[in-house]
């Protein structure tokens, strides 16, 4: 069985052509984390992003 | 502001709150890569419930989002028993307690299938991976597409089987 059918999901033709473009190398990456892992890899690129931006205001 | 998503969890889960994590933030633990900026919780309507939830928050100081200053809003147990969604900014970040999701998403039906996650010491309740595609299936919202495509794609190759539509 496949996996949506799995869980009574039948597939979206609309969904299946932008799962096309997901890169699923990263996915692959990411579930090798634990859930904490995941929330504190983004809560610090977020973060990143929030000093990036502040950077960018404070330009000459 | 970027948002104290850990300290959310850490706040809600020592008081006891019962609540499911929903949209973004249950994407991330799930093994998603998209970012979010706010926290959505559903929560269970019981009085007692809303009784640790408000309490929880109080010191946080939740007031509605994208609202005028100085309006005579406080989150308290009257207030939660009256409404039911509430988007609101906290000192810890922006904020949606959620007593319903459309697809019929209570707290009791989400918690039926409700992954356990632990941070720190707390432990914490996630909405499914499928039933969290459900709900944004129910949704409908155009934006969700990608999103979903994600999901989806999460969810193939967390079970290892193959692939829909292939």
């Amino acid at each position: 069985m496949k996996v949506l059918e799995r869980y009574g999901l039948l597939p979206d033709p609309v969904i299946e052509h932008y799962k096309k473009d997901v890169d699923r190398t990263l996915l692959r990456e990411h579930l090798k984390l634990t859930p904490q892992q995941r929330l504190e890899r983004v809560v610090a690129f977020m973060r990143d992003v929030d000093r990036l931006r502040a950077a960018f205001r404070k330009r000459p | 502001m970027t948002p104290d998503l850990l300290g959310f969890v850490r706040v809600l889960s020592s008081a006891a709150v019962d609540y499911v994590i929903v949209g973004g933030v249950a994407a991330t633990l799930h093994g998603a890569l998209r970012t979010t900026l706010d926290l959505d919780v559903v929560y269970a309507r019981s009085p007692a419930n809303i009784a640790r939830l408000v309490a929880a928050l109080a010191p946080y100081r939740p007031y509605l989002r994208g609202a005028p200053e100085g309006l005579p809003f406080v989150l308290d147990e009257a207030t939660v028993a009256r409404g039911l969604n509430f988007t609101l900014v906290t000192t810890l970040g922006d904020l949606d307690l959620l007593g319903e999701v459309a697809g019929g998403g209570t707290f009791e039906r989400l918690r039926a299938d409700a992954v356990p996650i632990e941070i720190d010491d707390a432990v914490c309740w996630v909405v499914s991976l499928p039933r969290l595609i459900a709900l944004k299936r129910a949704a409908g919202r155009a934006k969700d597409r990608e999103a979903l495509a994600e999901l989806e794609a999460l969810l193939e190759e967390r079970d290892g089987l193959p692939p829909s539509g292939r």
